[in-house]
């Protein structure tokens, strides 16, 4: 029988048409007599994962709260920004701050979203990190730590992206979840049911979601203009906070930033420049200049016009009507607009600042009026309507699927695009699994800088608006969201140039990318996972990879083959990728012969899963080689 | 007679291997050639649809011109639909998406699904079409039929550039042509896709000929290793082909041994054929658990729906400790405020894990809470939980209960408290769960336990299920007249989807439906003509489910074992079944008068007579299976600092 298929296979390769989807493995390895077999080794990875913390299942130490007694409670879920404030004294590594993007009630934490914080050690003998029991000056005790929003500066809510400072480590959350009014921050905004009540208690859901004390808030701040001031309760949420991640409560929010749906920013390494980012269609592109270095009370607000001589606009962040409806002011302005800026990193080597573009489909309903009204459009998104044969970016059929990466570099004082997303896909509906993209970047989010080798990469964290358009394989409803470096040297990268990390659980979409300052580790949050991860990777989590230490420049990249008639296979440890030198197909069979793995028209297969041991590789040519994986 | 001798020459032609493949192939015919083979069929059939479809387009336009009669438009129809059942297999496999979007999806409102916001997405394409068509005055809808018929032309061209560019592999013909045939089974025969023409037959009839044509491109290679497969694979595809061709109507069909001499079998043996030809399988191809197990051999099989997609948990963490730990934790009322109350207060084992009350009572039975209960056995088999769909996740499951003032009225803080008191509590989560010292009674674990538990309830040994697999001689004349009613007549299995006979969408098995029946809010007096206030889905609080169509909206839940859970509905009113199916006999609430926006229940009379509603319960009846599932703790876990928790009862006092 073996026979059989052997002879089939051979004569399907004489074929005038080698179709490369047309060879049939046989289930039982078959190797000609003679046949010499080289060996390729995967040494085991550099990198190895060490869960920190778990949503919804660690427990955090709370401050009294509505009436209710310091205690404990369940963390809040839906992890998204890492802060990481290094400990000077060098008694601990550092505190971590970990956003939660939720609307919740409860009665312990606080209404809203949310920030737990704990200290981290490195353990000098495992390489591991401990999270430190600490004794705050409020009294509590214990590993993890609710950040107290309620009775510092009030509730806060989805609190996404944020600011970690570049120069000493202080904290920032940010607060997209943008709201026009105070019966969208209880009940969640959604349309109300009908009368018939007796509806279920539904935690996560709106009943469950959102802010219950609407009362109008009272105002007790350290910069200008808002002390005293009252207003509604929403007109207290999206705004930048700053915490204090060592003793787990909120020092104040940014009243003189303006109120937007913010989800990132950077400091500077003057200390005195802050660049923020938004989450809306249209966004601006915003700063603050602090009048002296580390005093973020006071200071100058700009909004960015690519087209004005001084292309930085000063709005009059004393005055609260102004900050309190800051997209009015930059309409006004006329400011450039883009589509949903989120995380925004900066690379101190160079000053440069990187900024995510998450895209949205078709953006044009959502800033035509805007323009109308004075705001201007970025010269790319103007170029790239006439590229597609659209008018204008304000046209209903201009796409925007996949985002991008852009630089703000303060030497020449413009933005321009560092990294478009892609490859475009026009179709709505998208390729399958089998023909899908070797690497398919959609809506980038999260970012940071990180040195690896001495050398700045940056990390990407994607964030799918939706599955179609290419975004996913066809038929697989779970959105894998994929962590990405990109090597900072590379001058006008593509989507090529990306590097996958494959140690993360699989399914788990990453956010939160944050290096820890031993350049050791990266920490990441898996965010509300829906995959058949084992625990505790079904939950919302915070982890770090270990490793990037003995992780160099060239154990990142893709091989160069050589030109040469013999396909060419190279193991990559660190990305768990064996490489191809050219397109085929092949079949992973186990060290008794049996096939495992079947895989198509490739040129990288993704080992991460194979447990160590020996393996054979057979292509479609008929070449073997014998893998041995650590 | 003359059908049958139709049916009797193409089953020798098959045999002859002469009539299908066209091509000659002698000599070194490969594999690749065989795929070749596909190709080119395939992209002929899609040329001759795009021709059909443009045809269509003409028929509609010269319809609305009054240049064509209701009968020319009608024809035109036919050969679209017969034109895409012949390549549906492929279609749906490389592109699903798109088939549902644009060809042949359900005629109904839906949400563009993943996106935050609730985008309502207007439904087009053939089935919208056939029920258009074959309404009683297509001329009223000749404007809308013209702009469809138009659509479809357009979107097709689309679809077919695309399909074009697949580059097509061995397995996708075998995954293809298996996944056709559970769609065959489960939506094409019970008339799913086919509202207005009700050509279900010739439809079935054309997608399996076109599936075989594909997968007999494989024969002669088949022939050269196991011969005797190949005769076997021939002879069971001409005589599937030669059933679906004889001269039955769509009510008189035998769905059941259609089922079991026909369906099965090729289940079966195109499954042997691609293992005899060493093409790899899903589990080569993919770490992704799949709904169903692709090598299950028999629909009914119990291993065919995998619980482990469902849970998103691995089989090796559902160990039998965990599982037995669940089952300990259900039957424990120490999981209420009170101590009082279990899961099994609302979920007896004897009566399939429900109550026999319209409406389980509330906490300290004060009222009662908002739903009937639902039986927990097969549940697992869903998308998503609760009759409004509120929770995607089994292991979340339990949350709800535990936080419900009507329900435990408590929080998992409280609950861990109690049990870290228990030495025996402790000893059985340490053998459960030894590699998580940290979490061992946690939140998590006892979520974790119970949804072990609950996914272990599964049954697919009733009667039924045995006389499909085989297992059992015979089975009664009324169990199968009522299996083939409820597959086809009374129009059931079109919700009450094969084989666990839930709303899970088949042949993906990903999906779990809602519908709008129309449930009055009472069986009788003057509630039994206002509808049910309970909005349902609407209010699942999820944004996306904030759309009007999903407003009296229910999870269809499973019809195995509901001859144990009486009352029935998702407000308890209806007594016995067959005053459930009268209901349904009567057009649900729509059809009774009550004004129901957006029933997607068809209003008309289903004209069941009273034998055929007694064999539809008699069918019912025989899906009755809790096998092993019955048995009740003895005792439960002592409590050592609290002789006074001791005295609790097993599965609670009430």
């Amino acid at each position: 029988m073996k026979k059989v298929v052997l002879s089939l296979l051979l004569s399907s390769m004489c074929a005038l048409f080698v179709s490369a989807q047309a060879t049939i493995f046989s289930e039982e390895i078959e190797i000609p007599e003679g046949y010499v077999i080289d060996d390729l080794l995967m040494p085991p990875s550099p990198l190895s994962l060490q869960v920190l913390f778990v949503g919804g299942v660690d427990l955090v130490q709370t401050t009294p709260t509505y009436g209710y007694e310091a205690g404990v409670a369940y963390a809040k879920e839906w992890h998204d920004f890492i802060g990481f404030t290094p400990d000077e004294t060098g008694e601990s590594l550092g505190w971590v701050s970990v956003n939660h993007e939720m609307i919740y009630q409860d009665n312990r934490i606080g209404d809203g979203g949310g920030m737990t914080v704990f200290r981290v050690e490195r353990d000098p003998v495992s390489g591991q990190l401990e999270v430190v029991e600490q004794e705050l000056e409020d009294g509590r005790k214990g590993e993890f730590f609710n950040v107290d929003f309620v009775n510092t500066v009030g509730e806060t809510g989805m609190n996404c992206g944020g600011i970690s400072s570049i120069v000493d480590g202080r904290i920032w959350t940010a607060e997209e979840w943008f709201r026009s009014n105070n019966g969208s921050i209880y009940n969640g905004g959604f349309s109300s049911p009908t009368s018939s009540g007796g509806y279920p208690k539904s935690p996560g859901g709106a009943e469950n979601q959102g802010v219950r004390d609407t009362s109008a808030y009272l105002i007790s701040s350290d910069i200008e203009g808002f002390d005293g001031l009252e207003v509604a309760k929403y007109e207290n949420f999206n705004w930048m906070v700053e915490i204090d991640p060592r003793q787990a409560k909120a020092v104040r929010k940014q009243y003189n930033w303006g109120r937007q749906g913010f989800e990132g920013g950077v400091v500077a390494a003057d200390n005195q420049t802050v660049y923020l980012g938004v989450d809306a269609t249209p966004a601006f592109w915003a700063k603050f200049v602090a009048d002296e270095p580390g005093d973020f009370t006071k200071g100058k607000t700009y909004i960015y016009k690519h087209d004005a001589p001084e292309k930085w606009l000063e709005v009059d962040n004393t005055d609260p009507e102004k900050m309190l409806n800051f997209a009015d002011q930059a309409v006004e302005l006329g400011g450039t607009m883009y589509n949903r800026v989120e995380w925004v990193a900066i690379d101190a080597s160079s000053g440069k600042i990187y900024w995510t573009e998450t895209g949205r489909d078709r953006p044009g309903s959502r800033w035509a009026d805007e323009n109308a009204a004075g705001a201007v459009h970025d010269p790319y998104h103007i170029n790239r309507a006439i590229e597609k044969g659209i008018d204008s970016p304000n046209a209903s059929e201009y796409p925007d699927y996949y985002g991008r990466v852009w630089v703000y570099d303060p030497a020449i004082d413009s933005n321009y695009v560092f990294l478009e997303g892609g490859p475009d896909w026009d179709e709505e509906t998208s390729p399958s699994e089998a023909d899908y993209f070797t690497k398919h970047l959609s809506n980038p989010d999260g970012l940071n800088v990180m040195m690896i080798d001495g050398q700045p990469f940056l990390v990407i964290c994607e964030d799918l608006n939706g599955t179609s358009y290419g975004r996913m394989p066809a038929g697989i409803s779970n959105r894998t969201c994929e962590l990405w470096l990109l090597d900072l040297s590379i001058e006008q990268p593509t989507v090529d140039d990306l590097i996958r990390i494959t140690a993360v659980p699989r399914g788990a979409e990453i956010t939160g990318a944050m290096p820890t300052p031993d350049g050791k580790s990266l920490l990441v949050n898996s965010q509300h996972p829906n995959s058949n991860n084992p625990f505790p990777f079904n939950h919302s989590l915070t982890f770090a990879i270990h490793g990037f230490d003995e992780v160099t420049v060239t154990s990142l990249e893709e091989p160069q083959f050589e030109s040469a008639s013999q396909l060419q296979i190279f193991p990559n440890p660190t990305t768990r990728t064996v490489y191809l030198s050219e397109m085929t197909d092949l079949a992973v069979y186990n060290a008794e012969g049996q096939r495992l793995k079947v895989f198509r028209n490739t040129n990288q297969i993704d080992v991460s899963n194979l447990p160590a041991g020996m393996y054979f590789l057979q292509t479609a040519e008929g070449e073997t080689k014998k893998l041995i994986v650590k | 007679m003359k059908a049958t001798l139709t049916g009797l020459l193409y089953l020798l032609l098959l045999l002859m291997g002469t009539h299908f493949i066209s091509f000659v192939p002698p000599k070194a015919y490969t594999a690749a050639e065989a795929l070749r083979n596909v190709r080119a069929e395939f992209h002929a059939a899609l040329a001759k649809l795009d021709q059909t479809a443009a045809a269509y387009e003409a028929t509609a336009y010269a319809f609305v011109k009054g240049e064509a009669n209701v009968e020319a438009l009608q024809k035109a129809h036919t050969q679209t639909r017969l034109a895409y059942k012949s390549i549906e297999f492929l279609l749906e496999y490389n592109d699903r998406e798109a088939v549902k979007k644009y060809l042949n999806g359900p005629p109904l409102l839906s949400v563009e699904p993943k996106v935050p916001e609730v985008r309502i997405i207007e439904p087009v394409g053939l089935q919208v079409l056939d029920e258009l068509v074959y309404s009683e005055d297509p001329k009223v809808e000749q404007e809308e039929i013209l702009r469809l018929a138009r659509q479809f032309n357009k979107d097709f061209s689309k679809v077919k550039a695309f399909q074009e560019g697949v580059v097509l592999q061995h397995r996708f013909v075998f995954e293809a042509f298996r996944y056709q045939l559970v769609r065959i089974f489960t939506l094409g025969l019970t008339g799913f896709d086919t509202p207005g023409s009700a050509a279900a037959l010739p439809e079935a009839r054309q997608s399996l000929e076109g599936a075989a044509q594909a997968l007999m491109a494989y024969f002669p290679l088949l022939e050269q290793i196991g011969p005797q497969l190949a005769t076997d694979c021939r002879l069971e595809l001409g005589s599937a082909i030669a059933a679906l061709s004889q001269p039955s109507d769509f009510n008189s069909f035998r769905r059941l041994q259609f089922l079991k001499k026909h369906l099965n079998p090729l289940l079966k043996l195109s499954l042997e054929a691609q293992k005899a030809l060493e093409v790899e399988l899903l589990h080569e191809i993919t770490d992704r658990p799949q709904a169903w197990n692709y090598e299950a051999e028999n629909l009914f099989s119990d291993e065919f729906l995998n619980p482990s997609y469902y849970t998103n948990l691995s089989d090796a963490a559902q160990s039998e400790e965990r599982i037995a730990l669940g089952r300990m934790l259900f039957y424990d009322p120490i999981l209420s405020a009170n101590n009082e109350r279990s899961c099994a207060s609302c979920h007896h084992p004897d009566k399939a894990f429900t109550d026999g009350l319209p409406k389980s009572m509330a906490l300290n039975g004060e009222g009662s809470i908002q739903r009937n209960a639902p039986t927990l056995i097969n549940s697992v088999y869903a998308e998503h939980y609760f009759y409004d769909l509120r929770e995607p996740n089994l292991e979340r499951q339990v949350k709800h209960v535990v936080r419900d003032e009507k329900e435990f009225n408590t929080d998992f803080l409280e609950i861990v408290d109690k049990l870290k008191q228990s030495g025996a509590y402790r000893s059985l989560f340490a053998k459960a769960y030894p590699e998580h010292p940290q979490y061992q009674i946690s939140k998590w674990s006892i979520s974790n336990a119970l949804a072990c538990y609950v996914a272990d309830l599964a049954s697919f040994n009733s009667p039924f299920d045995q006389y499909v697999r085989g297992e059992r001689e015979a089975i009664a004349a009324e169990v199968e007249r009522g299996f083939d009613l409820f597959m086809g007549k009374a129009n059931c299995g079109t919700c009450h989807f094969a084989p666990a006979f839930n709303g899970t969408v088949p042949p993906y098995f990903q999906e779990s439906e809602s519908e709008v029946l129309g449930v009055p809010a009472a069986a009788q007096g003057p509630d039994s003509f206002v509808l049910d206030p309970d909005p349902g889905r609407f209010a699942s609080y999820k944004p996306i489910d904030q759309a009007p169509f999903y407003l009296h909206s229910f999870k269809t839940v499973t019809v195995r074992n509901a001859a144990l859970t009486a009352p029935y509905m998702h407000n308890g009113i209806y007594r016995s079944l067959e005053e459930v199916v009268d209901f349904y006999n009567k057009g649900g609430g729509a059809g009774m008068g009550i004004d129901v926006p957006y029933q997607t229940l068809p209003d008309t009379p289903l004209e069941l007579s009273a034998q055929e509603v007694q064999d539809l319960v008699a069918f019912m009846e025989s899906l009755t299976d809790t096998t092993g599932m019955t048995a009740v703790p003895e005792e439960l876990p002592a409590f050592e600092t609290h002789p006074e928790w001791n005295k609790r009862r097993v599965g609670g006092t009430y």
